[in-house]
C-alpha cells in the first residue's frame, strides 16, 4: 500500500542544469548552445529597471524573420534532389510538423544540419519500410520509432539506391503529408525562393508576433554572478531566480496575499523592489540565428552605464518537437518543455540554465 | 442535441477514438441486442481534434452485465448482433463468473465495479490467465465525480486490482453521459497514479492500452488474427460471358 503513496509524493522526472561563463570567454559555448536549439517558438526577454526599449534592442526584435506555413505538403517533396540543392545545401533550412502531437501522431522535423529526423508510431514504422530506431521512452512494448535520414551524405545521390528505397518509401509505400512550418536561413540569395518554390501547394507567410509589456512595482531577487548556488543573506541561487522568472511569465502575484488561493509563491529572499521592468515576449517560429543577434543586443545594453544589474532571456522550445538539443530525443510525457534561460550580468558574467522535462535526453 | 455536445467536448479535451457504449443487463426481462449505430448515422460530421488535422474517431462497444451463467450463452451465438459491435465487454457480479471470463469468455474488456464495495476478491491466476490472453480491465472514472462514497469505492477496487495484476493491461475510462463529467485526458492518467499505477503505466492506460483492445476486438472478427476475410460483390455482367465460355470447352470435349 505504500507504494502508491510514495510514487504520490515525487514529481515527475524533470532536469536542470545550470552552467557559467563570461560571454567573451574563448571557450565560452552559448552560441552553440543556442544553435544546438533548433525549433524555438517563444523568445522572451526581461530587462530590469527599464522604462524605453532602447533602438538597437527594439530593430533586432522587430526584425525577427519570417516563416512559412505549407499544408499538405507530402514528406518526399523535402526529400527531392531539387529541394536539397537549392535549400538544404546552400544554407540552414529548418522544417517542423505542425499539428501533430509527438507522443500521439507521427511528426517530422528537418535539422539544419541536413538530417531529417522521423518519429512515427508502430503502424506506420512497420508499413513505411525505413530503418529506424525504437524510441528511448516507449517502455518495454516498443510504440514509437525514429528514423534518421541524412540528406547531404555522398552516398545519397539521385542513383544511389538508398535514395530509391528512402523516395520509394515515402512516395509509393505510404505517402505521408503534414502542414509544415518552414524557414530558411541563408547569406546571399533572395530569400522568398522558399516561397515560390512551394507555390503549387497552399503556402503562407508569417511574421512572429510580438509583445511589450512594462511591469511595475517588481520585487526581484538579488543575483550574484560568482554565486550559482547562491550565498544565504546575500543572493539568491539559480534554481530559485528560474522559478521567480517563470512566476513573472505566467503573471503570478508574487506577495502571497492571505486572500489569493491561486498561488502562494514569494519572491526569494534576498530581494529588491524595482519600479519598472520592460518585459518582449516574442512568439512564432523563430531561428537560433535571430537569437544570437539578439543576445549580442543585450550584451551591448551593458555597453552604456545601465541600473539594471542582469537582464534575462528566456526561450521555449515546442512541445512537439522530435528533437530538443542537437538530436537529442524529446518526448511528451505530461508536459513538453524544453528550454533554455540566459542571465547576462553587468560585468558580461552569464548564467546559462538548460530545462527539460519527463521524456528527455540530459541537455548538453 | 446533447450527444453532439458530447462528442464536441471530448474532440476539445484531446481525445482521438470514443467508443460509444450500449448496455445490456440480463437481470430485466428479455432483452435483445441491438444493432450498432453506425456513426455517420450519429452525426453528420465528426468534430475535428483542435491542434491535429484529423476528425475524431468513433467506435462501438456493448457491455454485458452477467449475474448468471447462462448470460454468458449469447457470446457464442454465431447470429446475433454482437459481431457488428467492434469491442465486447463483460461485467461479471460474482466471483466464478469472473473466472469464468477470464479463462474462457471470448470478450476484450471485463470491467470492475467501482460502485459498491467489492463482492469478491481478486485471484492472482484468473487475472494472470485473463492478461495473457489479451484481456483488459477496465476501471470507470465518472462515478467518482459524482459521490464521495463512490469515490472510496472506486479508489479501493482500483487499489486491490492493481496490486494484483501489477499495474498491467488496465485501462481507465469514463461512463459519461454529459459533457460536464468527462475529464482530459493527461488528468486521467493521473488519476491513475492515485490508483497504484507507475507513471508510465498510467498514460498507456489512456492511450496504447485502448489501441491494443481496438486491436483485439478486429481479431475477433478474423482467423486468428492473420487471416482476414470480405464477401466480394459479384458482378452480375461477368456471368452471363462466363456460359457460352462453358458450353464452348463441352462441345470442344
Amino acid at each position: 500500500m505504500s507504494a502508491p503513496l510514495r510514487r504520490l509524493r515525487e514529481t515527475p522526472r524533470h532536469l536542470l542544469v545550470c552552467e557559467r561563463s563570461h560571454v567573451r570567454h574563448e571557450r565560452s559555448r552559448h552560441a552553440a548552445r543556442v544553435r544546438g536549439h533548433a525549433y524555438n517558438c517563444r523568445v522572451s526577454f526581461l530587462i530590469p529597471e527599464c522604462g524605453v526599449l532602447p533602438e538597437p534592442l527594439k530593430s533586432v526584435t522587430t526584425d525577427m524573420g519570417e516563416y512559412y506555413l505549407v499544408k499538405n505538403l507530402p514528406l518526399h517533396e523535402l526529400v527531392a534532389q531539387e529541394f536539397i540543392s537549392a535549400f538544404v545545401k546552400t544554407g540552414s533550412c529548418y522544417a517542423l510538423t505542425y499539428n501533430t502531437r509527438i507522443d500521439q501522431d507521427n511528426t517530422a522535423a528537418l535539422l539544419p544540419t541536413g538530417k531529417l529526423i522521423l518519429s512515427v508510431d508502430k503502424d506506420t514504422y512497420e508499413e513505411l519500410g525505413l530503418q529506424g530506431r525504437p524510441s528511448r521512452y516507449s517502455g518495454k512494448k516498443v510504440m514509437r520509432y525514429i528514423i534518421t535520414i541524412d540528406l547531404t551524405d555522398s552516398a545519397f545521390h539521385s542513383d544511389s539506391k538508398k535514395y530509391k528505397r528512402v523516395l520509394w518509401a515515402l512516395r509509393d509505400k505510404k505517402p505521408l503529408e503534414f502542414d509544415f512550418l518552414l524557414s530558411w536561413h541563408h547569406t546571399g540569395a533572395d530569400g522568398s525562393t522558399l516561397m515560390s518554390y512551394f507555390s503549387k501547394h497552399q503556402i503562407q507567410a508569417h511574421q512572429p508576433k510580438i509583445t511589450f509589456s512594462t511591469l511595475r512595482n517588481l520585487q526581484c531577487p538579488v543575483l550574484c554572478s560568482n554565486e550559482l548556488q547562491g550565498k544565504p543573506e546575500e543572493s539568491c541561487s539559480a534554481q530559485e531566480l528560474f522559478e521567480w522568472l517563470g512566476a513573472v511569465f505566467s503573471n503570478v502575484e508574487l506577495d502571497n496575499k492571505s486572500f489569493s488561493f491561486v498561488s502562494t509563491y514569494c519572491c526569494p529572499e534576498p530581494s529588491t523592489m524595482m519600479d519598472q521592468a520592460y518585459l518582449c515576449t516574442i512568439t512564432g517560429f523563430i531561428l537560433p540565428e535571430k537569437i544570437i543577434q539578439l543576445l549580442d543586443q543585450l550584451c551591448a545594453y551593458f555597453d552604456e552605464p545601465k541600473l539594471a544589474q542582469w537582464v534575462t532571456l528566456t526561450v521555449h522550445g515546442f512541445a512537439d518537437s522530435p528533437v530538443s538539443w542537437r538530436e537529442n530525443e524529446h518526448g511528451f510525457q505530461k508536459g513538453g518543455e524544453n528550454l533554455y534561460n540566459f542571465v547576462v550580468f553587468r560585468s558580461l558574467d552569464y548564467w546559462l540554465q538548460m530545462a527539460v522535462g519527463a521524456n528527455d535526453d540530459c541537455p548538453p | 442535441m446533447s450527444q453532439s455536445s458530447l462528442y464536441n467536448q471530448n474532440a476539445k479535451l484531446g481525445y482521438s477514438t470514443v467508443a460509444i457504449n450500449h448496455v445490456i443487463d440480463f437481470k430485466e426481462k428479455k432483452q435483445e441486442i441491438p444493432k450498432p449505430i453506425s456513426p455517420s448515422e450519429l452525426l453528420p460530421s465528426l468534430p475535428i481534434i483542435p491542434g491535429k488535422l484529423k476528425p475524431i474517431k468513433i467506435v462501438t462497444r456493448l457491455t454485458l452485465v452477467v449475474s448468471d451463467p447462462s448470460h454468458c450463452n449469447v457470446l457464442r451465438a454465431t447470429s446475433s448482433n454482437i459481431r457488428l459491435y467492434d469491442i465486447i465487454a463483460v461485467f461479471p457480479k460474482t466471483e466464478k463468473l469472473f473466472h469464468v471470463a477470464c479463462t474462457n469468455l471470448d470478450v476484450d474488456l471485463i470491467c470492475i465495479s467501482v460502485t459498491e464495495k467489492l463482492p469478491f476478491y481478486f485471484r492472482r491466476p484468473p487475472v494472470n490467465m485473463a492478461i495473457d490472453r489479451g484481456i483488459y480491465f477496465e476501471v470507470l472514472y465518472t462515478p467518482a465525480i459524482k459521490d464521495s462514497t463512490m469515490r472510496r469505492y472506486t479508489i479501493s477496487n482500483a487499489l486491490s486490482l492493481v496490486q494484483i495484476c501489477k499495474g498491467k493491461n488496465v485501462i481507465i475510462s469514463s461512463a459519461a453521459e454529459r459533457p460536464l463529467e468527462l475529464r482530459g485526458p493527461y488528468d486521467v492518467a493521473n488519476l491513475g497514479l492515485l490508483f497504484g499505477l507507475s507513471e508510465s503505466d498510467a498514460k498507456a492506460a489512456v492511450s496504447t492500452n485502448c489501441r491494443a483492445i481496438l486491436l483485439h476486438g478486429e481479431t475477433r472478427k478474423t482467423a486468428c488474427g492473420v487471416v482476414y476475410t470480405m464477401k466480394k460483390p459479384q458482378p452480375v455482367e461477368e456471368e452471363e460471358e462466363t456460359l457460352p465460355a462453358c458450353k464452348r470447352a463441352k462441345t470442344q470435349v
